[in-house]
């Protein structure tokens, strides 16, 4: 509501208001007629009787030139005034707008949704924009799209405006200021190690439109000012769903079970109706009780069901706050989850090795046995090429194969754990002289055999290290193992890298830098299989070998389908190589994804929230859900300040800088209008 | 002998132009003198007319004995009578008369001279005489052309007179002369009591009237503008105007309402009505407009 700023006195106006009277008064003056002695004024009196005026009005009736030069003087009066008004502008004249266009962004507490709320933002932004101003539009959700690269033209610049969608991804502002300060300063290098400036930076305002809902970044800004923009309403209620899967029943393991977390984003009590579904068919319905910002879980035994397609929707959700005032979910996103239960499928394993007791007596258990099928080979078969083996560990039939003592020629299309030995992985080099052979250097390298290493460090964050002790396990002997790149030592000893974990091709390659079980010579010169080290004697060892089972076979055994976040890749496995998988979308489009010779594919379009069908000639092969299982996005109470480049941003309250805008230019426009026009006027002498 | 104006009275072109000409009337007069104009009257002249059986009791001298050689039987010759006409010329002498360039009054004047010339060229009676005429010193009556210069002589004394009625003195008129012959009525019809009665006046004199309303180029178009307190010079009466384009619009509607208006009253009563303005050369005006509109030929 722009305001009108009084610039004057009162007696000053006063001064004012009495510069058209006195202008009226010397017309009078003027208006003194010249005597002119006529024939007759006969046919005068006859032609003025109607236009014979005395009163004042009258005379004033149609005086046109003085009321165009009252208009005139007024105008000019009010232009020398500068009137005002309280407007708004921008920073700067170089202008980036971020529109956060991630899940989040769609709840409903604004009018259609907050992203239309940014988008109404950003237009009036764009609106206020002064001539020669240049400014982009880049919307960001995990990943940033430039829509608009920096133009003057408004119209272009609405128009990307309107083009934005809404998606139902993460948040990242990190990747979007990478992508905006590339762009706002195009001096800059895109390397970040490497920062050089080449050219003459320009500074830019970069305006964020989003409720804040994205991890801090601690990128730096260059000559970037951010200027953050909530987007949304206080006290928005959302209570979402953070987990939802099937498992196993701890007490029954042949039967399933569905699990859902539940949470709570906001400071009100909330009362959830969720209505479990299976097939499209309801089997469950439960009525939920949830405190402000606490989560709760939910479980339903699905007895000894197969497979089927199960879905969880918070059909109602009521938040009551302690003041009494009832609140509705505003984001909808994260009110459905959906799952697939298959039957498990045991693990393939394969153990080559010439002997490994403890081994193999660890992968016999009952427990070890229900998550894998484990075949027994001799390392003679790595010799012949002919054999059963290459071609089921060419077409990826294991999940993983252990090599105990031995390496292949060839590294499998499976996960491998090395004991003892190190995986074949090779990379070719340019030769040093020309013509020769390319150089093979293999990635893994080995140290020099140590005794009595010490285990010093375990990462217990990664799956297959976690709760191991190792601190009464002797080593007698081991080959330290040089860290690949790429790799990860998952246990470490004073003399070396004891386990280390590398990528390979989308699997990965465990090396243990000794074997469990060794021939030794003795003195005598007779070798003799014996131990290396205590630890298939320790509490710990059971514990590996079941994390090794459940981290390279569990992805495939699971109990229920992938489930992926929003734009995530999907890794698919094609029974046939080479043969396409058709991946239809929940709401019914079909996509042709390529495979390849190994029988792999991945798969991109994940924007849609639902259960994705993978099927090959028909038949089905597997499924896969696409959830939000966000808790930030599901968050979706907005942030006051947020923290862009190592610098905390507060949010504006008011929308824009105060400005005031002046408008004297366009009334002086009019009074020399005027002027052309009373100038017209007199030399038409129609002057009345 | 005259003022320096006689000669610009009437050129000696014009005058060349005149001399040709002659003063009709549309009314048969019984003049009382014999003149050169002919009469509708059969009567003695050279000019022969007709012939009629005799009657008896017929003047004999009539009788053409030629005819009556041949055919044996009597007719009588009849010839065309000539007279002379009475012609007035009555100017408008009131101040608002004595505006224009040149002034009405002259051009008045002008007009009258031209008139009266061609009547005392034909040998017709010729008064010229202005309105406001006093009665102590009346306009010679003349006839013949030699009275030429005593005609310019009088009109050249006349004077733009004090205000006065058109109506008073149309009366005035009629009362000193006989209602007989020609009138012609040179005036602007600037009288705020209106002209319609003085014409009544004439009009019962059976005079033939030719009213010839004479305006200044500055009536019809007036070259005034700005603010105006207009005085009239005849009775110093004020108009006060604001000159605008609506207003001279305006004001040129009521002018031709106004000479509509006078058209309109002497068409009705027989009056031949010439408007007239002083920018028009008088041989034109006569030589042209007046000999189509059939006052002279």
């Amino acid at each position: 509501m722009p305001g009108f700023i009084n610039m004057l006195s009162w007696w000053q106006w006063l001064i004012l208001a009495a510069v058209p009277p006195a202008i009226i008064a010397l017309y009078f003056l003027k208006l003194k007629r010249r005597p002119l002695e006529v024939p007759s004024t006969y046919l005068w009196h006859k032609s003025i009787e109607d236009l014979h005026v005395n009163t004042i009005w009258q005379r004033l009736r149609r005086n046109l030139l003085l009321f165009l030069q009252l208009l005139l003087v007024l105008l000019i009066m009010i232009a020398v005034l500068r009137p005002g008004v309280k407007g708004a502008k921008l920073l700067g004249n170089r202008f980036i707008f971020l529109i956060d266009n991630s899940a989040s962004m769609q709840a409903s507490d604004l009018e259609g949704s907050r992203l239309e709320d940014a988008k109404r933002s950003a237009r009036e932004a764009i609106e206020l924009m002064q001539p020669g101003d240049v400014a982009m539009v880049v919307s960001f959700s995990n990943t940033p799209k430039v829509e608009q690269m920096f133009t003057e033209n408004k119209r272009a610049l609405l128009r990307s405006v309107d083009a934005i969608k809404p998606t139902s991804r993460s948040t990242s502002l990190s990747e979007a200021i990478k992508v905006a300060s590339g762009l706002a300063n195009p001096g800059r290098t895109s390397n970040d190690s490497n920062d050089v400036q080449v050219a003459e930076a320009k500074p830019a305002t970069l305006y964020i439109f989003s409720d804040g809902n994205f991890p801090e970044t601690d990128l730096s800004l260059g000559n970037l000012q951010p200027v953050y923009m909530p987007i949304g309403t206080d006290g928005a209620a959302n209570v979402g769903i953070a987990v939802f899967n099937v498992r196993r029943n701890d007490s029954q393991p042949d039967q399933l079970q569905a699990f859902a977390r539940l949470e709570n984003h906001s400071k009100a009590q909330a009362t959830v109706s969720l209505e479990l579904l299976l097939d499209g068919s309801m089997i469950d319905a439960a009525r939920l009780e949830i405190g402000p910002g606490e989560t709760q879980g939910f479980e339903r035994n699905l007895g000894e069901l197969e497979t089927g397609k199960l879905e969880l929707v918070i059909t109602e959700a009521e938040f009551l706050t302690e003041e009494g005032a009832t609140l509705e979910d505003q984001l909808a996103l994260d009110n459905r989850a959906w799952t697939v239960a298959r039957k498990s499928r045991p693990a393939n394993i394969l153990l080559v090795t010439s002997g490994c007791e403890p081994l193999e007596f660890a992968l016999s258990t009952n427990l070890a046995m229900r998550l894998a099928n484990v075949t027994l080979e001799s390392p003679n078969v790595l010799a012949d090429e002919k054999s059963d083996y290459y071609q089921r560990a060419a077409v990826g039939a294991y999940d993983l194969i252990i090599y105990d003592r031995c390496r292949p020629k060839v590294m499998p299309q499976a996960n491998t754990f090395f004991l003892g030995t190190l995986p074949t992985t090779a990379v070719e080099l340019a030769p040093e002289t020309e013509g020769a052979p390319p150089r093979r250097v293999d990635v893994w390298q080995a140290e020099k055999q140590v005794a009595w290493p010490k285990i010093i460090d375990i990462d217990s964050a990664h799956p297959l290290t976690q709760w191991i002790a190792m601190d009464n396990v002797i080593i007698f002997q081991a080959t330290p193992i040089k860290t690949p790149s790429g790799g990860t030592v998952l246990m470490d000893s004073d003399l070396g890298p004891m386990m280390v974990i590398a990528p390979r091709e989308g699997f990965e390659d465990l090396a243990l830098a000794f074997p469990f079980v060794d021939n030794i010579a003795d003195e005598n010169g007779v070798e003799e299989l014996r131990g290396l080290t205590t630890w298939p004697g320790r509490s710990s060892f059971p514990v590996f070998v079941l994390n090794l089972l459940q981290y390279f076979g569990g992805g495939r055994g699971g109990l229920d389908s992938l489930s992926v976040q929003p734009g995530g890749q999907v890794a698919l496995q094609g029974p046939v190589p080479e043969k396409p998988l058709l991946v239809e979308k929940p709401s019914g489009g079909e996509t042709k994804v390529a495979v390849s010779k190994l029988g792999r594919a991945t798969f991109n379009d994940t924007e849609e929230l639902g259960i994705y069908d993978v099927r090959s000639d028909d038949k089905p092969v597997d499924h896969f859900s696409v959830n939000l299982f966000d808790p930030a996005e599901s968050d979706i109470t907005v942030r006051k300040d947020v923290q862009v480049g190592r610098l905390p941003v507060e949010g504006r309250t008011s929308n824009w800088e105060p400005a005031r805008k002046e408008f004297w230019k366009w009334i002086l426009m009019a009074g020399f209008l005027l002027l052309l026009f009373e100038w017209w006027l007199y030399h038409r002498r129609v002057y009345v | 002998m005259g003022t320096n104006d006689n000669g610009d009275l009437l050129p000696p072109d014009l005058l060349a132009k005149l001399e040709r000409m002659e003063l009709v009337s549309r009314k048969i007069f019984r003049g009382r003198m014999k003149g050169e104009r002919r009469s509708r009257r059969k009567g003695q002249s050279v000019e022969f007319a007709d012939f009629r059986n005799y009657v008896p009791g017929d003047d004999l001298r009539f009788i053409d004995w030629n005819t009556y050689a041949r055919l044996d039987r009597l007719f009588l010759k009849i010839f065309m009578e000539e007279e002379d006409l009475h012609f007035y010329a009555l100017i408008d002498s009131s101040p608002s008369m004595d505006f224009g360039e040149p002034t009405k009054f002259r051009y008045a004047r002008q007009l009258a001279a031209a008139l009266g010339f061609i009547g005392l060229v034909r040998g017709d009676r010729v008064k010229v005489l202005s309105m406001g005429d006093s009665p102590t010193s009346p306009a010679p009556v003349l006839r013949g052309r030699h009275q030429l210069w005593r005609m310019l002589d009088h009109l050249a004394s006349l004077e733009p007179t004090e205000q006065f009625s058109l109506a008073e003195a149309a009366k005035t008129f009629c009362v000193r002369n006989s209602g007989k012959g020609i009138l012609v009525l040179i005036t602007d019809l600037m009288d705020k009591s209106g002209y319609e009665q003085a014409l009544r006046y004439l009009l019962a004199q059976d005079f033939d009237i030719y009213l010839i309303h004479l305006l200044s180029v500055e009536e019809f178009e007036p070259e005034v503008q700005g603010d105006l307190q207009l005085v009239d010079c005849e009775d110093g009466d004020v108009a006060e105007v604001t000159v605008t384009a609506p207003l001279l619009k305006r004001y040129k509607r009521t002018l031709g309402a106004f000479i509509e208006q006078a058209r309109d009253f002497c068409n009705r009563r027989g009056i031949l009505y010439f408007p007239a303005r002083n920018d028009v050369p008088i041989d034109r005006l006569i030589g042209g407009y007046l000999r189509q509109r059939g006052l002279v030929r």
